[in-house]
């Protein structure tokens, strides 16, 4: 019998607030070291944390974005460890009274990966090793963090893949975050643990810390599959540990095992005070968050009538759905713009980063202008094409690029009486084809394209020269 | 009239300038301090260019703030920006602030001069001043016994006139019991009216700033300035009234409630010098009701417990790091951090963050830490209803007066077993204040406790002025120490 | 009862090195003051609403507009910083 993976994530996600959870310093990435830092931050003697009203009303939008309840009554606690990134010594988290409880995210598959919690507290500054000596940097001290939690219920590295992405793509969506995993903002630990197929009780679990790469987390979760089921299968028992995931060898490795499990002593932190939101106030919150990427998707497939992979292109971005939306206006044929998108515009958007961050000179409503020349036949689909390239090129609008003649378009009887001369200016293309090669039609198209100025139906001229052609 | 108000009459009335008035406190502090050891930090210069400021300002006839010009000073644990700051413990020394404390900043925009930080026990963490790193502060009344903790030494400054009025920090009598001991009023005022922002933590749902004066007109006038809301203290909610409007305001009818739980275990000539302040208040009009707390029997191990569990995190940061005491040699950063620890902090504090660490931890926490928080809840509720029945609570505020050298080092249980009294307002988060009600034999101070239902802070300074006024001749003594103006 | 090993565990978590010689002394000390902390132990108060707040209020929050933090120097001001304007622990200091 084969051996089942059990996983559950816990994610921490830097909120994009302006100022730190409990001073007023800016959260702003990088910085010279030292610099974004105050009394409060730095953990002075006598400096006391006031929580930062944003932080709350941001995490009361994750909770609700990801079908949590919400606490109206909640307090934040002390995590107490010593470590020279933590200047108080302890973390001020939520302990027993999670603003968010009991949500989850719906996979692609229709499973739910259920959400054990969400709770909000500051992050840690950064420690840098020098040939052993540690240099500190508080600039990221302070910056508000949720913690998401997941309920043990992923089932394979895709499936945690998945939910990191949706759970990452609704982060974006409802502006939170930033959700930049290559600057920290997304980081994640996984509980991992194996057991048989069919069998009900969950293996030992290890704990992979602070993996903040798609690619190292599932390289991670394979490899720690692979390692667990070794050593179930000779006979061996997984111990209970938090380990690190090694990138330059692909390997897990222990960092301390449960015997050294740090004993947080939580308590109630008496500097700050309850926190308190009305239901009321959580219904506002609700209202004012925006379409999020699960029901846009249904809406595009649905109401636009979008195949599934375009929408689920389109929607995997926030910049473009909303991009797309905007060129869609008065627009029938919704997939007209979807091609124009995923097409040319995406070849110009290689990376990921590029394709987040949609800078193209086209504004939606050039776009859409275009877009509506084509759907109204003002326009061939190839003059467009070209027209769409000069565009993205130099920013300017469809009319820069197109006189009124070009909108003219070309009567049946002008398009024969070209396509006539296209066929009788290129005879040996029309012989080859004629003895097979389909291919060679492509230079006397080419031709009525050039004759034309691409204003020609191409489809159309295709037929009045395969006619020709035969008819010959 | 009250020693600011007189004080602050002879400045406005150009009687003594404030540069001549603060250069005989300086040249008394030098005097008298070698023999006090109230003050461990003498900030003569910061002092003299104060009170050159507010002979200028006297010069151009402005009108001076009622605390403007006067000598006083700081408990070393409150932060004070580019002067020493070291809680008198050795990880803290050489440790300079960037920034004041909200009650420092207050008074230093009124141009109060600070003479220098006041001796107190380390980290807070004492009743006797003797925790500190520079030894403790001695009673002004007499040597050999000291001025008592963990404020002594804002206390024995007052005391022996070598400060007008001092601020102190009260977790769980640090301002009330060396006022006591020292023969002065000092005030713990209601949990969250004065900032705590700057106030190095001791145990933060404890810790109150107070003052500890020669009078309670002095303790209403200084509490009045800083009674304010501070945005920086999350739990900062100011006073709601001025408590200086009401201090004449007569007693009549006022009910003074005698829990007899108060009165247990009292030394008989302090149980009496109370029950004869008694029935002054009696006298005065006011009337005497029966009431019982039995809850209180729980205060001292609930105080110690809560206390040091808050002590064993807000003192984690002391780690050698950032600032303060770093060890010069070690093997990797833990090692580092152990060692400036243990080198850094005295043996008390040291016991009650071992304490305060073993109360949290896995498998004792519900046993000790939630426990004690339900008993504060329970305690809370008692003094609620304790209220329903009487204006104030009088009781003794030590149940002796003050210690002999060297008494506290001898057992912690029987150190601690004297706050019994003090602590349970830290707990309920209640306004009190301590005045003098009498001497003992020996000619030591004695103090009475009055104890006020929530932001009651008036009412109890208005309690404590008309006894005061009633018996002044009597329980007050100036000593002949110090600057004679 | 408090064990030696108690205390051993007890300065781990908080820190402290805690020499051979002086957890004999540390464990009578903190024993009698645990013993002294039991008393509490018999007070039955179960059912009674842990109580963790003190002064009852609410939603003291702080803006979300930027401040300006302070100057690295004054951050720095009580340890000398590393070159690289770093709070700086050498791997190791002294005679070891």
């Amino acid at each position: 019998m084969s051996w089942e993976m059990v996983a559950g994530l816990e994610t921490h996600v830097e909120l994009s607030t302006k100022t730190k959870i409990f001073c007023q310093c800016t959260t702003e990435f990088g910085g010279d070291p030292n610099t974004h830092c105050c009394p409060v931050c730095i953990g002075l003697p006598g400096t006391l944390p006031k929580l930062n009203k944003a932080v709350v009303e941001y995490a009361v939008k994750a909770g609700l974005a990801t079908n949590c309840k919400i606490r109206n009554i909640s307090k934040m606690d002390r995590k107490n460890y010593v470590y020279p990134d933590l200047p108080k010594a302890y973390q001020i988290s939520q302990y027993d009274k999670p603003l968010c409880e009991n949500g989850f995210i719906t996979l692609s598959s229709g499973k739910n990966i259920n959400i054990t919690r969400i709770h909000i507290e500051e992050d840690a500054g950064k420690l840098i090793h020098e040939r052993g000596d540690t240099y500190i940097d508080y600039n990221r001290g302070g910056v508000p963090l949720i913690e998401i939690v997941s309920e043990p219920d992923i089932r394979s590295i895709d499936e945690a893949v998945e939910y990191i992405e949706k759970l990452r793509l609704i982060m974006k969506y409802i502006g939170v975050s930033d959700v930049k995993m290559q600057e920290g903002s997304l980081r994640c630990d996984v509980n991992i643990s194996i057991r048989k197929h069919g069998e009900e009780k969950f293996g030992t679990r290890a704990e992979i810390k602070n993996m903040n790469s798609l690619n190292f987390i599932a390289k991670a979760m394979e490899f720690e599959f692979n390692r667990q089921v070794d050593i179930l299968e000779n006979g061996g028992c997984v111990e209970q540990e938090t380990r690190r995931y090694n990138a330059e060898q692909n390997i897990t490795e222990s960092m301390r095992g449960k015997e050294d499990a740090d004993d947080y002593r939580y308590f109630r932190d008496p500097d700050l005070v309850t926190i308190s939101i009305s239901d009321d106030e959580i219904k506002n919150i609700k209202n004012s968050l925006p379409e999020l990427p699960g029901e846009k998707l249904k809406r595009f497939t649905e109401e636009f009538a979008l195949p599934m992979d375009d929408a689920e292109l389109l929607t995997k971005y926030k910049k473009i759905a909303e991009y797309f939306e905007s060129s869609c206006k008065n627009v029938t044929n919704k997939k007209l713009v979807s091609n124009y998108i995923l097409g040319q515009i995406f070849r110009r958007l290689s990376t990921d980063t590029e394709k987040e961050e949609f800078l193209i000179k086209v504004s939606p409503e050039q776009l859409n202008e275009l877009v509506l020349l084509t759907e109204n036949k003002k326009l061939s689909s190839n003059m467009a094409r070209n027209v769409l390239e000069q565009m993205l090129d130099t920013g300017k609008g469809v009319m820069s690029f197109i006189s009124e003649s070009d909108m003219e378009g070309i009567d049946e009887s002008d398009l024969r009486a070209i396509c006539e001369k296209a066929v009788t200016n290129n005879q040996k293309a029309a012989e080859e084809y004629k003895s097979g090669k389909e291919k060679a039609i492509g230079s006397i198209i080419g031709f009525i394209m050039k004759e034309t100025k691409g204003k020609a139906d191409a489809a159309k001229a295709t037929e009045i020269v395969k006619q020709l052609i035969i008819k010959s | 009239m009250s020693k600011i108000t007189y004080i602050g009459k002879l400045l406005r009335d150009k009687e003594i300038s404030c540069t001549e008035l603060t250069e005989k406190y300086i040249k008394s502090i030098e005097a008298e301090n070698k023999k006090l050891n109230a003050y461990v930090n003498i900030t003569a210069e910061t002092a003299m260019k104060t009170a050159k400021n507010v002979d200028e300002k006297i010069s151009r006839g402005e009108i001076l703030l009622p605390l403007e010009g006067i000598p006083m000073t700081l408990k070393d644990n409150i932060s004070t920006k580019n002067i020493e700051t070291t809680c008198c413990s050795n990880i803290l020394k050489g440790y300079v602030p960037i920034y004041d404390a909200t009650v420092w900043d207050i008074l230093k925009n009124q141009n109060a001069v600070l003479l220098g930080k006041a001796n107190m026990d380390e980290f807070a963490m004492g009743s006797s001043c003797e925790t500190s790193c520079f030894g403790g502060a001695l009673n002004p009344y007499s040597t050999n016994h000291v001025a008592g903790g963990s404020s002594g030494g804002a206390a024995a400054a007052v005391g022996g006139n070598i400060a007008v009025y001092g601020l102190g920090s009260d977790t769980g009598g640090s301002v009330r019991q060396p006022a006591s001991f020292c023969g002065l009023v000092g005030l713990k005022p209601t949990y969250g009216t004065v900032s705590r922002y700057g106030l190095i933590a001791y145990a933060s749902s404890l810790d109150q700033i107070g003052p500890i004066t020669t009078s309670v007109e002095d303790a209403a006038i200084v509490y009045d300035a800083i009674s304010l809301y501070d945005k920086n203290d999350a739990t900062s909610q100011g006073s709601k009234t001025k408590t200086t409007h009401t201090l004449k305001n007569s007693i009549k009818g006022m009910k003074i409630g005698i829990a007899k739980e108060y009165f247990e275990g009292i030394r008989d000539d302090v149980r009496e010098s109370v029950e004869s302040a008694v029935k002054v208040y009696e006298s005065l009009g006011a009337e005497v009701v029966s009431i019982s707390i039995p809850q209180l029997k729980h205060a001292l191990p609930v105080y110690y417990i809560l206390a040091c569990a808050e002590a064993s995190s807000n003192l984690g940061r002391y780690d050698g790091i950032r600032y303060g005491y770093k060890t010069p040699s070690y093997n990797d950063i833990n090692d580092m951090i152990c060692k400036t620890r243990s080198e850094g902090f005295g043996k008390e504090v040291k016991r009650r963050i071992m304490l305060g660490t073993y109360v949290l931890s896995a498998g004792y926490y519900d046993a000790y830490y939630k426990k004690a928080q339900q008993l504060r809840g329970a305690l809370v509720n008692a003094f609620k209803d304790a209220f329903k029945k009487c204006d104030v609570i009088v009781s003794p505020t030590v149940p002796m007066t003050a210690f002999e050298l060297n008494f506290t080092q001898k057992d912690p249980i029987e150190t601690y077993m004297t706050d019994i009294l003090t602590v349970p307002v830290n707990i309920a988060g209640l306004p009190a204040v301590s005045v003098p009600c009498g001497f003992d034999n020996k000619g030591l101070p004695i103090g009475m406790q009055i104890i006020g239902n929530s932001f009651d802070d008036a009412k109890i300074l208005n309690a404590a002025y008309q006894y005061e006024q009633a018996v002044k001749n009597h329980t007050f003594k100036e000593l002949e120490t110090g600057v004679r103006l | 009862m408090v064990t030696r090993d108690d205390i051993i565990k007890i300065a781990k978590l908080a820190k402290l090195s805690v020499e051979d010689d002086e957890i004999e002394a540390l464990t009578h000390d903190m024993a009698e003051i645990i013993g002294f902390a039991d008393t509490i132990s018999s007070a039955v108060q179960d059912g009674f609403e842990g109580f963790d707040d003190i002064n009852n209020i609410t939603n003291a929050f702080h803006e979300d507009v930027v401040q300006e933090s302070f100057d690295r120097e004054l951050i720095l001001k009580n340890r000398d910083g590393g070159e690289q304007g770093c709070f700086m622990v050498k791997k190791r200091s002294g005679r070891i």
